[in-house]
């Protein structure tokens, strides 16, 4: 019984919604209301289930003295400090536990939270920079091409950046000549001349490249952003919703049941 | 040569870490400005509420925290500014209770600015659990969310609400975000209400948002600080956003440099080998 009744209560609760969207009149219309006013609170309880599991998970690492239980300690302590604090000053005396008149709340949430939240998010702005610098190698045709639009989208995004962009991609072209020409002058024969061709070529292009990047750089990297990345965008998203349905039609009929472990 | 161009490719973390923070503090420092041209995207946004007659009212919510500040809390200022300016009313919740008061705190140092009143001008309606539930139940009758306003004050009480009870009564909603709460605002209130939105979100996020934008289903996008500084710069209010896309431009640079510094490296190691 302990599977049967959810899995029953979901397919009856899965069934009536469908047919409440379709059937938009009474009773089922009503019924979509209902069911959202449940929902809403429903959602308020399960703050309080995370709570509890937030404390107890941590509780029982301070207890058994685990590695990182001082983050522990901290943890409850501000939580008991903000809960308590908050009631008293924010609940209260203010009315509102999002009252930032509530001074306690006001410096905390403005001196404390605040700062920290914003500080862990920024580090990543260094991480970003240095993963970037490892990571994004033209090993091959793929990551050429993904490394060439997101330097087109970087650079096309930024104010300047069309100044700037035509200097580097000619840089990158010179040095391309550079690898060819002295590839080339190791070799002999076909592959020597495929190579001074190579070298050639990239000096040809650094012309056009500047005059369209310096035009053009703007236009480039809306279209990048508006049609290719959009196609794949649309298709990831396409893909997700058709998994959506398909894994919310499995938990509706009770084929797919790990939801109650 | 060849040793250097190795040494190139394996430039210490450290080092990347102290480029960039410069980067950062010195262009700020120096106050260095560069002029952009608004993205199309941007203007179209900011033409939709210039459009609007004074008196319509306009809801912003609040969908990100802390984390996501600098670049959603100038947007935000923003385009309150132009709201205010326009003379239009503002009602303000969320669904990210820990970045709620940053939106609060907002609103309110910005109405100061323009002399609004509370209740007339702009509402704080707060946060309410429930998500999707919240933004279907909006559309038919706000007060089966929020029968009172942050502090308990009933809706029918202030002035400004008296007329408003669902989206029929919005004429845009503004969703800030930093997560996926704007496909919700999308699936919920454009589907199913066909509420007109226009969404402002971190830069991460805003390529999963151009495809709604092509679709019609939201009139407006505003991308990351760079949206965020065209919109500044399109209510003559050049602030912090205006003054990060700088930093932004110059650490956009340098990480291509920076790439194109490790590929020299890389090649220079493969040909070693």
């Amino acid at each position: 019984m302990k599977r049967e009744i959810p899995l029953f209560i979901t397919f009856i609760t899965g069934v009536l919604l469908v047919i409440a969207l379709f059937v938009p009149h009474k009773p089922f219309g009503q019924l979509q209301q209902t069911f959202n006013d449940w929902l809403i609170i429903v959602g308020g309880f399960t703050m309080i289930l995370g709570l509890d599991s937030l404390l107890l998970h941590n509780w029982e690492k301070i207890k058994r003295k685990k590695e990182g239980w001082i983050s522990s300690a901290f943890l409850i302590a501000s939580f008991f400090i903000t809960l308590f604090w908050g009631f008293g000053e924010g609940a209260i005396a203010h009315r509102s536990p999002f009252d930032p008149s509530a001074t306690f709340l006001r410096y905390f949430y403005t001196y404390v939270f605040v700062p920290l939240q914003a500080t862990m998010f920024s580090l990543l702005a260094f991480f970003i920079a240095s993963a970037a610098y490892r990571a994004f190698r033209a090993k091959d045709g793929n990551s050429t091409l993904l490394l060439s639009a997101a330097a087109l989208v970087m650079l096309g995004r930024v104010p300047a950046g069309q100044e700037v962009a035509p200097w580097i991609f000619a840089f990158v072209l010179l040095l391309l000549a550079y690898y060819f020409f002295k590839e080339g002058s190791k070799t002999t024969g076909t592959q020597k001349t495929l190579y001074l061709i190579g070298a050639l070529v990239s000096i040809l292009l650094i012309y056009p490249v500047f005059y369209i990047l310096l035009h053009y750089l703007n236009g480039i990297a809306d279209w990048i952003m508006n049609i290719p990345q959009m196609a794949a965008k649309r298709g990831i998203w396409i893909g997700i919703s058709l998994g959506g349905i398909a894994m919310s039609l499995r938990i509706i009929l009770g084929v797919e049941k790990t939801y109650l472990q | 040569m060849r040793d250097f161009l190795r040494k190139a490719g394996n430039i210490d973390r450290r080092v990347i870490y102290l480029i960039i923070f410069l980067a950062v503090a010195l262009t700020i420092l120096f106050k260095i400005r560069f002029k952009s041209t608004p993205l199309p995207e941007v203007k179209r946004s900011y033409e939709i509420i210039n459009s609007l007659p004074a008196g319509s009212v306009v809801m912003f919510s609040i969908d990100y925290d802390a984390s996501s500040m600098p670049e959603l809390d100038p947007m935000l200022r923003a385009m309150l500014r132009h709201c205010f300016e326009k003379n239009l009313k503002v009602i303000m919740l969320g669904h990210w209770p820990l970045g709620l008061p940053l939106g609060q705190i907002a609103l309110e140092d910005v109405a100061r600015q323009y002399h609004k009143k509370y209740g007339v001008d702009y509402v704080f309606l707060g946060y309410r659990p429930g998500l999707q539930a919240v933004m279907l139940n909006l559309g038919k009758e706000i007060r089966s969310v929020f029968s009172t306003d942050y502090r308990g004050t009933p809706l029918d009480s202030l002035p400004m609400m008296r007329g408003v009870h669902n989206y029929n009564d919005i004429a845009i909603l503004v969703g800030l975000e930093a997560g996926s709460v704007g496909d919700m605002w999308v699936q919920f209130a454009n589907a199913r209400f066909n509420q007109k939105i226009i969404l402002g979100s971190t830069a991460v996020i805003t390529p999963d948002l151009y495809p709604y934008l092509q679709a019609g289903q939201i009139v407006g996008l505003i991308g990351g600080l760079r949206g965020a500084s065209d919109y500044e710069e399109l209510v003559n209010h050049p602030a912090i956003a205006s003054a990060g896309m700088a930093s932004q431009t110059v650490v956009h640079v340098l990480i291509i440099l920076l790439i194109l510094l490790g590929n020299i490296g890389y090649f220079a190691t493969r040909r070693g080998k």
